[in-house]
């Protein structure tokens, strides 16, 4: 019982930044209909950044906190900018073209893999702990520190639910996901939410990135293993859904729980594959997917 | 009757048996055979684009192939060319099985879980015991007598198989395929199993992947599950994107120039995944027809200026 329990806190933990990542590349793919594998780099340089500047503060004199704060809003704002220029520069001459956009992004991998590695090198890095001592109710152990991480993560991925269901923004970033034409022909203006939907989801990994960088070990590499199991998240939950996108990361994190505290984690990276594959075979569209 | 260019098919075929018959050394010797190599994936991958969809599996393809050879090889002790043909067979297979399931429905979806198939393939490879874990295989020699020979074998057969792309995407199934990238629909509407063919096309590419993979294990004797990674299809993609993808001849031209061009950047010592990075980015975003599309928009300036002139005379 006691196993179940800490397990099930296992997936929560993993699945609250998974759900952060896919519902940023479920919402890029619904507003422009692009399949963006540079979405992880956005990710990788938040976390990236963290790392590297909370030590410098910390000897500078900084509470470990106030560190914290400081370098993860710096690499979220960071992210944003990446995600501005490959916006600028590339995606928004492929809006719509699957194929091309996936090209350009997949070309955006490779040089920001290489530039990483020479920016900040290849060697692992972590950050010193911020918050001290686990919390443990019925017989389950967090650390103080995953607790606040996740809660962050289940907060902000609320937040954003809240944006795409309860504002004007959010109507109109679902419109132009269900239909374009139509969503412009009731005036909405398909550019600018494009860009705000592109920028949303950037915004999106960088937290994700901000957030995982205390409690992994962070390389220049972090963004791609990410990446591969958002994409399955959103295969799973169908690519553009939302609730999709939230039921397809929790599915992952199940089996990497389950299966890795079996198994291995590895075997459990496989497996997830296969099941996806399983999966297919009887909802080839994903569990919400229709388009 | 369809026209298969025959003629500069024979020119190119002689021309590439000629410069693999030149180079002797062992080091010119084996880029021959990964210009080759590369050549053949970047047909193969072009292949399966005339339905419209991106195959990132090819890496894993091509490592099956490439393992195939190696457990054929080293264990089963069968014979050079029959252990390539078989790598062809084995991926072909499993391309089969893969493809009816993930081409029902296409798009973004094959795209994806081609490339998670990639990564989970990589991780088999590097966890069975009977495949050297992840420190793979080593010792795949082809026979003694056609050491010297290699690479000039390499090239025949991956000339043979790009003749044999060309040929199928001129004849009546590339007819249906590119109907089928066009519009699935209305190619459903007059009667063609659209699933039965989009398999079909992806199961010849596995194939030629295949072949390529038994060929990459035979020329570098060592194979490991790190050599087919996603990484691997993506350099096949920039093969394609900046040949150009309209025609067979692109994507040839851009693999042999990239593969080239690379080699000689990376004895520069820059690093190979920023000169791919910024080749595909620079080929999508100011070239979208590649080298190949540059090429004929010179041709077609050269003949109408021709033309212009002969009418003047």
């Amino acid at each position: 019982m006691e196993l179940l329990l800490q397990l099930i806190v296992t997936t929560l933990q993993i699945s609250a930044v998974y759900i952060l990542f896919s519902l940023g590349l479920t919402l890029i793919f619904g507003v422009m209909q692009i399949v963006n594998f540079a979405h992880g780099h956005y990710f990788a340089i938040s976390a990236l950044i963290t790392v590297y500047f909370m030590p410098w503060l910390v000897a500078a004199g900084f509470p470990a906190a106030g560190a914290y704060i400081l370098s993860g809003a710096f690499g979220v704002l960071v992210a944003a900018l990446l995600g501005l220029a490959t916006y600028y520069f590339g995606f928004r001459y492929f809006q719509r073209d699957m194929v091309g956009s996936f090209i350009l992004s997949v070309g955006f991998v490779l040089l920001f893999d290489g530039l990483f590695l020479e920016l900040f090198g290849g060697a692992a890095r972590s950050v010193p702990s911020l918050v001290e001592g686990t919390v443990s109710a019925f017989g389950v152990y967090i650390t103080g520190q995953r607790l606040l991480l996740c809660a962050a993560a289940v907060s902000t991925a609320f937040i954003l639910y809240l944006i795409l269901m309860k504002t004007k923004l959010g109507l109109a970033l679902r419109a132009v996901s269900i239909d374009q034409e139509a969503a412009m022909l009731q005036g909405i203006p398909y550019n600018k939410i494009a860009l705000a939907g592109f920028m949303l989801a950037a915004v999106l990994a960088g937290i994700a990135g901000a957030l995982i960088a205390p409690v992994s070990i962070v390389t220049p590499a972090i963004g791609a293993d990410y990446i591969v199991k958002g994409f399955i998240a959103v295969i799973i939950g169908g690519l553009g859904s939302i609730p999709g996108a939230i039921v397809g990361a929790l599915f992952v994190a199940v089996i990497e729980a389950f299966g890795g505290y079996y198994y291995g984690a590895s075997t459990a990276t496989v497996a997830t594959f296969f099941l996806v594959i399983v999966f297919l075979l009887f909802r080839p569209k994903g569990l919400f997917g229709n388009g | 009757m369809a026209n298969y260019k025959i003629q500069s098919w024979i020119i190119f075929g002689v021309l590439a048996v000629l410069t693999s018959l030149y180079f002797s050394n062992l080091y010119a010797a084996s880029i021959v055979s990964s210009v080759a190599i590369a050549a053949l994936l970047a047909g193969s991958l072009r292949f399966v684009m005339l339905i419209g969809e991106l195959n990132f599996a090819i890496a894993a393809f091509v490592g099956i192939g490439a393992y195939s050879a190696g457990v054929a090889t080293t264990m089963l002790d069968i014979s050079f060319f029959l252990a390539i043909i078989l790598s062809g067979i084995v991926a072909c297979i499993i391309s089969v099985i893969f493809g009816s399931i993930t081409l029902r429905s296409g798009g973004p979806y094959f795209l994806l879980i081609g490339f998670a198939f990639t990564e989970a393939m990589r991780i088999m490879f590097s966890k069975m015991e009977v495949l050297g874990k992840t420190s793979g295989m080593i010792g795949i020699f082809p026979p003694l007598w056609l050491d010297d020979w290699l690479s000039l074998s390499a090239v025949i057969i991956c000339l043979i198989l790009l003749f044999a792309l060309y040929a199928i995407e001129k004849s009546q199934f590339g007819i249906i395929l590119r109907s089928i990238r066009d519009n699935p629909d209305v190619t459903r509407t007059v009667g063609v199993n659209v699933l039965y063919w989009k398999v079909a096309c992806f199961s010849v590419a596995s194939f030629c992947a295949g072949v390529a993979g038994a060929l990459q294990a035979f020329s570098n004797n060592v194979i490991s599950p790190g050599d087919f990674s996603y990484l691997l299809a993506v350099f096949v993609l920039a093969y394609v994107k900046v040949g150009g993808e309209s025609s067979i001849a692109g994507s040839i031209l851009g693999a042999v120039f990239l593969v080239l061009l690379g080699e000689f950047a990376l004895s520069m010592g820059a690093g190979e995944h920023i000169f791919y990075g910024s080749a595909i980015v620079i080929a999508v975003l100011f070239m979208r027809e590649g080298i190949i599309g540059i090429v004929f928009s010179v041709i077609g300036r050269i003949r109408i200026t021709r033309t212009a002139k002969e009418s003047r005379a």
